[in-house]
Parts: structure tokens; sequence; C-alpha cells
């Protein structure tokens, strides 16, 4: 808390004063949240919850990976779920038609997500603000269309189906603990992975473009390839979650799966998290996905709608009071403390 | 020849619907550089309020934009008040992802009031076509090219030459210049952006006697729209009417020669064409794509 550096830092999230990351620091409050996510677990709870807390898994280190492209890299996309149905299709097309194990399957789709990716940052050198996030938007509804049309290979509208018999080799599972687990594995490597790439040189360079993109470049800074890199590394993350959701439900319909909503989703968690932080991406995830969760199933049924119009309003209200998202609001909080402290 | 000439005519009628539901976007995304992500969902109440009033006080929708217009002029003070003032002086995140928000919950809520169902309004003139030469017009097509027509001219009046048009681009240019020179700037922006919901709500009742009104029907539209911003030149309302009727004649050529799908596709990688080699669109000046951004 000591060092304290004030960055000219313009984050997307309007947090104007922000530490800059240091390596190899990890607080009390992450411990504990890693602790409770492996405690609950281990401990076990009922089954019905199960789906909640590996979905919060799964959207957490899913938002991590949109959070390196948006958060860091400044570059909004409104377009991720073509990589993630990228990623879902690839692994799923290759384990039913051609036997491949999805453990192979999921690297080959996040590196075709990440070759999306980087043509489509290459394509879109130009454009910033607006019209980045309008040409992410073009761009998935291209590759939305696609599949939907191209039903030799991705079933069109029926959506593909993956067999469920369980084995470790065709990543299916009996137990919804297993998948937890997996689910865990990919968000803790995601949260560490986010955490290295902060405080490395690579980092630094992508708080650079982001902030001001002239005086990166003019410091020596190739801004088009810190942003093109940017994006292929979120879209190649973003995949992986792809493939592990497809293996989870076992199902893909294109509709869901290259869907806006989808998009959307993945841009609101962080950013009600916090923008351009580690922590916010987990932390949006971890409330949002239960309480959407939670709300379906008690107002699902009565009123169809509900439980969104109250995420709209929550989205809504936390964007224009607290842009810096619950890590800001949480922040303010520490240092609040920390000031009585001394 | 013939059913190439009436896919372009057809084309450049339903193009000139787009049009005039992009014309209200062109004041608030081309002009004002507000990203309203709940422009769709604007679109889909005012098809709901002349769906109501056609359904319960049976009055034709064409007559019912006299109340819709107005009313979607006050919900667009409204929420200009309530989620764009309090974004303006932050990032242009904020605004995108609040106005993202609104639109979740208004399509919610109208799928909780409305239910998913289609509704339509009956249809007018007996649904008979008009038959010029050879070719076929669906009537209400031409009602709404001609409202389309008339209201892009008066737009690009009032944008050229009035006083508030004057003050409008000059807010746009610089917003500090403008109010040392005496321009109400707030006031200016409240009025730009209601009269882009106002011209919605009037796109809205021109669309029904066309389209089935839905919760989402919005999110088929808003997309089209933003194109047709981008495609036309931001801020150009001339362009706007170019770039919709571009896409009405692309999107009915290639439904016909490919597919229904392949319209779409079609009209995405257009945009993304334009977007790359001409960001200032058909009509916009050069560098009208960086004017007025927020970094």
């Amino acid at each position: 808390m000591s060092t304290i550096v004030k960055a000219r830092y313009s984050s997307p999230g309007g947090a104007s004063l922000a530490r800059m990351p240091k390596s190899g620091t990890l607080s009390y409050f992450e411990i504990a949240l890693l602790a409770a996510c492996v405690g609950v677990l281990v401990l076990g709870i009922p089954e019905s919850f199960m789906d909640v807390v590996l979905l919060s898994f799964l959207w957490g280190g899913l938002a991590l990976a949109w959070n390196i492209a948006g958060g860091y890299a400044g570059m909004i996309s409104f377009g991720h779920a073509a990589f993630f149905g990228v990623g879902a299709y690839t692994s799923t097309i290759l384990s039913v038609d051609a036997g491949l194990s999805p453990w192979i399957g999921m690297w080959l789709g996040a590196i075709l997500a990440a070759l999306v990716g980087g043509v489509l940052s290459l394509v879109c050198a130009r454009l910033r603000g607006p019209f980045f996030i309008l040409s992410t938007l073009a761009t998935a509804e291209v590759i939305r269309i696609c599949a939907l049309n191209w039903a030799s290979l991705t079933g069109g509208p029926e959506g593909l189906a993956i067999p469920p018999v369980a084995s470790l080799a065709s990543m299916v599972f009996d137990s919804k603990q297993t998948y937890a687990l997996l689910m865990l594995g990919y968000l803790v490597l995601m949260y560490v992975f986010t955490k290295v790439l902060e405080a490395s040189r690579y980092g630094f360079y992508m708080f650079a473009v982001r902030d001001d993109e002239d005086a990166a470049g003019a410091a020596g800074i190739n801004a088009l390839f810190v942003r093109t890199a940017a994006m292929a590394l979120s879209a190649f993350l973003t995949a992986i979650g792809g493939s592990l959701f497809a293996q989870y439900f076992l199902y893909l319909d294109p509709t869901h799966v290259f869907s806006l909503e989808l998009s959307f989703q993945f841009a609101l968690l962080p950013a009600l998290g916090g923008l351009g932080t580690a922590i916010g991406p987990v932390l949006g995830a971890f409330a949002i996905t239960p309480l959407s969760e939670l709300l379906r199933s008690y107002l699902g049924d009565s009123v169809a709608g509900l439980h969104l119009v109250i995420y709209g309003g929550v989205v809504i209200v936390v964007m224009l009071y607290f842009p810096g998202g619950m890590a800001a609001a949480l922040n303010r909080l520490a240092a609040r403390k920390g000031g009585k402290g001394k | 020849m013939d059913t190439l000439a009436q896919l372009v005519l057809s084309g450049i009628l339903v193009g000139s619907i787009y049009a005039l539901m992009s014309v209200g976007l062109t004041l608030i995304f081309g002009v004002l550089r507000i990203v309203n992500f709940a422009h769709g969902e604007f679109l889909m109440l005012g098809m709901y309020g002349a769906w109501a009033m056609s359904r319960f006080a049976g009055v034709n929708p064409y007559v019912g934009l006299l109340l819709v217009v107005p009313a979607m002029f006050l919900f667009g003070m409204l929420v200009y008040k309530l989620i764009v003032t309090p974004g303006l002086d932050k990032p242009h995140l904020v605004i995108v992802f609040a106005t993202m928000g609104l639109s979740i919950m208004l399509q919610n809520l109208a799928l909780m009031i409305m239910s998913a169902d289609l509704f339509d309004v009956p249809p007018m003139f007996g649904g008979r076509s008009l038959g010029i030469g050879p070719l076929y017009v669906k009537t209400e097509l031409l009602i709404g090219f001609c409202i389309a027509l008339g209201v892009t001219f008066a737009m690009r009046w009032i944008v050229k030459t009035t006083y508030l048009g004057k003050a409008i681009r000059a807010t746009v240019q610089d917003r500090e210049a403008a109010s040392l020179m005496g321009i109400p700037v707030h006031r200016i922006f409240l009025i730009t952006f209601a009269s882009g919901s106002a011209l919605v709500g009037l796109a809205a009742c021109v669309m029904l006697p066309v389209f089935s009104v839905f919760p989402t029907v919005g999110l088929n539209f808003v997309l089209i729209a933003f194109v047709i911003v981008v495609l036309g030149g931001m801020g150009s309302i001339e362009g706007a009417l170019l770039g919709g009727i571009c896409i009405g004649v692309v999107q009915s050529m290639s439904s016909y020669y490919f597919a229904p799908a392949y319209g779409q596709l079609f009209f995405f990688i257009l945009f993304m064409l334009v977007l790359v080699f001409r960001p200032a669109g058909l009509m916009g000046q050069k560098g009208t794509a960086n004017l007025g951004m927020n970094p």
C-alpha cells in the first residue's frame, strides 16, 4: 500500500488514479477468495448449487480473457462470442467427426480463434472507440451467419451434440464436481496469467498503448503489434473457455453460442467488476452469475424477464456511479480502513 | 429485367424505411457522438405504442404518430437526463455500457408485459399493392418512402440553415468554444438527443404496418441503423438516406440471388469494407470519423 504510483491513467473504467501493478504480490483478499473456491469444491455443496458455482468459475475465466483486450489494451470488443464459438465448435467438430480428444482440439480451436482475432485487429487497425466496437460486432455477426448456414460443418440451426459417454480422454465427466474442478483450473490459470501479464513488460506496453497511443509510439512501442497480440491472446483464451463450455453442456446451439447477448455478457462482467484489473472480472462474474441464476430460478417461472430487468438496472447504476466497478469500490473501502488503522 | 427492376425498387423502398430509422441515430451517434445501444429499444417502444393505439383505440399508425412522436421526444429527454448526462464527462465507454444496460432492461420489460408474441396491425388499403407498369409496390412501403424523403430533407434543412442546426454543429465541433459563444450546450444536446428519439418514434409508426413488433425487434434493426450511419457518413443526414437505400438494395438483391441469410452477411461485409477503407462513409467529410470523440 505504501508505494502508490499515481500514473496518468485514463482507464476505460474511469478509475483516474490507479496503482500500477507490481509483480509477485498476492493480497490477502485474493488468497481468501481462492481458499473459498477450493473450499466449496472440497467440502461439497448441494448438487443444485453446483451449476451456479461451476458457471461462475467459467464466466470468471472468460471475463478475464476478455479483459486482456478490453481492459488492458483498450480494445473493447462486443464480438467475443465469435472467438468463444470458434473454440467451442472446433474442439467439438474435431472430437465428434474425427475422434480427436478435446484436450488437443481445444488448442487448435484456440489457435484458429487467435488467427481470427489477429486478422480482425490488423484489418481494423485504424479504428478507435465506437468504430472499433462496431467492427467487432459486425465480425461476430458475419461469423454467426456463416456458422448458422454452413450446415454440413456445424450442423446448422439444429446444433451439434457431443455423445454423453463419460471418459477422461473425451473430456466428458459424470460428476459436476469434476467439471467444477476443471472450470476452477481454467479460472486460476487465467488469473495467474493475467497477474503475470499485467506486471510484465508487455503488460506495460498495453497500458501505454491504451492510455496514449501516440506517446507510446513515440517511446518506441509498436502499437499495432501490441494491439494485434492483445486481441489474438484474448481470442485464444476465450476459445479455450468455449471448448470447456461445449464439454460441459454437450450441446452447441449456434443461435446461443455466437449470440450478441453472449458477447455483451463477456464485456459486461469485467465492466461491472472493474476494467483493466485482474480481480475485477472475477468479482463481476462471482457477483453477477449467482445473482442472475438465482433470480432466474426464483422469478423466472412467474415473470419471464424480470431478472434481466433488474440486471439491466444494476448495469446502468454501476456504470454511471461506480465506473471503476466493484474492484475500485473495494479498493476505496480498503484504503479508507487502512487510513483509519494508522 | 423486370425481376431486377423489381428487386431494385423494393430495395429502395425498404432501404428508405431503414434510413428513416437511422436518421434519429445519425443525430445521436453521428452528430452528438453518443453511442446509444438502446436505439433499437426506442424503436421497439414506439412500435408497441403505435400498436397499442391501433389495437385499443383503432387509431391508424399514420395518425398515431401524432402522439407517438411527442411521447418519444419526452422519453428521449428522460433518458438523456437520467442516463446520458451523468456519463457525459466520463469516458465514452460509460455511456456505451449504460445504454447497453438500458437496452437489456427495456427489452425484458417488454417481454414481461407483452410476452414474446408477435403483434402487427391489420393490413391497410385492403392489402393490395400498387402496380406501376410491370412493377408492384406495397402501398405502406411507398408511404414510408415519401415520409423518409420528406423527413430527410426537412432535417437536412434544419441542421444546415436554422440557428438551432448551426448551434448543434458548433457544439459538436468544439463544445467549449460553442459555450463561450453563448450556446447553451447542455440544452442543445438535450434537444438533439430527444429529437433523435422522436425521429425513431416516427420511424416506428411507419414500420409497424410493414413489420411485426416483438420485444427483441430492436436488435434486428439497431445493427442495420449503426451500419447505415457509418456507411452514409457520421452526421450526414443525406448520407443516411443514401446508406439506407444501399443497404436495402444489397439486401433485396442478395436475398433473391443467394438466400435471405446472405442478405445480412453481405451488408456486414459491406460495412467492414467501408470501415476499413473509408471510415468517413459515403457522404461524410474526411476526418469526421474522429471529430468530437472522447478519448
